[in-house]
């Protein structure tokens, strides 16, 4: 579903985000990249859905070279994938049902779809009563379940999480993982960067270890360290 | 796409009335610029008015009498062709009765009194002389020499006339163009500078919306639209402008005595709609240039 073949990203002229990054992630696969701040986990994530263009090397997604991809044709590219990041990014002026709903109009679904859809995985990540609220009136745990519904509800064949338990405590991420565990057991491809020694550890599953952009590490069913 | 078309019309509305104050400076400047450039036509066609008689370097007229006969203006054709030193005979034109009362019809616009004595019978027929001499006595001296030629009612001479009209006119035409066009430039920067701004308000929107996959021209086109009704607006404001300016100057110059010349200095309805039409068009594309180097230059929020 993903594979990186030798990538290289570079900030500016000299700082180097990921050197010579390769790995191979195939379909409904869950993995973990960690790492200390600064280590290219991020940047990765941004390679992945295009944000970035690496200097060297090949980014596939979905059995295309997405380097190679004009920029007209990236904003359907992502629209395969979903985001979910640290600080939700949802809009404070929009109710969940239309900071939901919103992600299904800018890509021009028609209002009876959204009107089918949005409840249906509002009520997967468990906000089916809280529909009319805005983020402001939510927990950090349901904003972020908020963030998730949103990723989800194109139904995308990747799942892309940037720090997302980052502020919350271990409870409520505990919820949050379960959450991503099970869109992952649909089939959907799940590739969640962190620091949070406890997730990790508590769900066993592919890791990828970063150090100063270089991957140290590639192990299955793995733990921090 | 119906719920396309819905979605960028009330994101056009709401950025709208968001930044009403900075809407208000661009719709305005570009208002004035609008009215500037309008104006410039209106005058252009009022000086017109007054020089339709003299267009193409003529600088003489010989006014041939309405019951003339034929001889007699052949006459004087022959007489004027030979001096083909000082008269450039190629150019030398004759207009008939009722070439000469369709021109009559543009300068006595503004004097109806007038053109209501004139018929198609009665008009002078002219010949349009343009000298090759720059010497004014010279041409002067021939001028006098016409006039007694049997038939001639009358020659007129420019230099008597409107030159200094003319020259004034082309002045006139020159400051007002200069300052609408830096009016406009004005009014794209504001415009440019409003879409601006209402796409950093909108800045963590637009980053959502690019991560769901919403296609630029998507994201763009509430801002273009928003950009292109500001123009629009400016157009509208200045037509009514252009409306009341131009009924306060076609009042104040019926004032005068016909027959002064001041009295063509008036433009007819049909004009002043079309420099109104031109004027909307204008506007609208201020605003649509403004918005689109925005939302093309700041879309990478």
């Amino acid at each position: 579903m993903i594979r990186l073949e030798n990538v290289t990203k570079i900030y500016g002229t000299e700082t180097v985000a990921v050197r010579d990054a390769s790995f191979d992630i195939p379909k409904s696969q869950f993995v973990f990249l960690v790492g200390p701040s600064g280590s290219g986990k991020s940047t990765l994530l941004r390679l992945i859905n295009r944000q970035e263009q690496p200097e060297r090397g090949d980014v596939w997604v979905a059995g295309r070279n997405i380097n190679e991809l004009p920029a007209s044709r990236v904003p359907y590219l992502r629209r395969n994938m979903g985001n979910v990041f640290q600080d939700y990014k949802l809009l404070l002026n929009k109710t969940v049902f239309e900071n939901v709903a919103f992600a299904l109009e800018v890509i021009g679904k028609p209002r009876h779809v959204i009107e089918r859809q949005v409840p249906m995985v509002l009520d997967l990540v468990g906000l089916a009563d809280k529909q009319e609220r805005f983020p402001e009136q939510l927990s950090g745990g349901e904003q972020q379940r908020v963030s998730i519904a949103r990723a989800f509800v194109n139904r995308p064949l990747i799942m892309l999480a940037d720090e997302p338990t980052g502020n919350l405590d271990p409870t409520t991420s505990e919820g949050i993982m379960s959450l991503l565990d099970e869109i992952n057991q649909t089939g959907t491809t799940v590739v969640m960067a962190t620091h949070d020694h406890r997730v990790v550890n508590a769900m066993r599953r592919r890791v990828i270890q970063l150090d100063r952009g270089v991957i140290v590490r590639d192990q299955e069913r793995g733990v921090y360290e | 796409m119906f719920s396309r078309i819905g979605y960028a019309l009330r994101e056009t509305w709401a950025s709208f009335r968001r930044n009403l104050t900075l809407t208000a400076a661009a719709v305005l400047t570009s208002a004035v610029s609008l009215l500037l450039v309008g104006t410039t036509f209106l005058i252009q066609r009022a000086f017109e008015n007054l020089l339709v008689q003299w267009r193409g370097d003529v600088e003489m007229i010989v006014f041939v009498r309405s019951d003339a006969s034929a001889e007699q203006v052949a006459l004087v054709d022959s007489v004027l062709r030979a001096s083909p030193t000082i008269i450039d005979v190629d150019n030398l034109r004759y207009l008939n009765k009722a070439e000469s009362y369709e021109e009559a019809k543009r300068i006595f616009a503004g004097d109806p009194v007038t053109l209501s004595l004139l018929t198609p019978e009665n008009i002078p027929t002219q010949f349009k002389v343009v000298p090759l001499s720059d010497d004014p006595l010279l041409v002067r001296s021939l001028s006098d020499q016409y006039r007694t030629l049997p038939g001639v009612e009358a020659v007129a001479l420019a230099e008597d006339e409107f030159q200094v009209i003319s020259t004034l006119s082309n002045f006139i035409r020159v400051v007002t163009l200069v300052m609408s066009l830096v009016l406009l430039v004005v009014a794209i920067g504001l415009i440019w500078n409003t879409i601006r701004t209402a796409m950093f308000a909108r800045r963590r929107e637009i980053e959502v919306m690019k991560l769901v996959g919403a296609t630029n021209w998507f994201i763009r086109i509430p801002f273009m639209l928003e950009g292109l009704l500001q123009g629009l607006l400016g157009g509208v404001v200045s037509c009514g402008g252009l409306w009341v300016l131009n009924s306060a100057w076609t009042n104040g110059v019926a004032g005068f005595k016909p027959g002064t010349g001041i009295s063509s200095l008036i433009v007819p309805n049909s004009y002043l709609t079309s420099v109104m039409l031109i004027l909307l068009a204008i506007g609208a594309l201020v605003g649509a240039v403004g918005s689109a180097i925005a939302a093309t230059r700041f879309l990478d929020v």
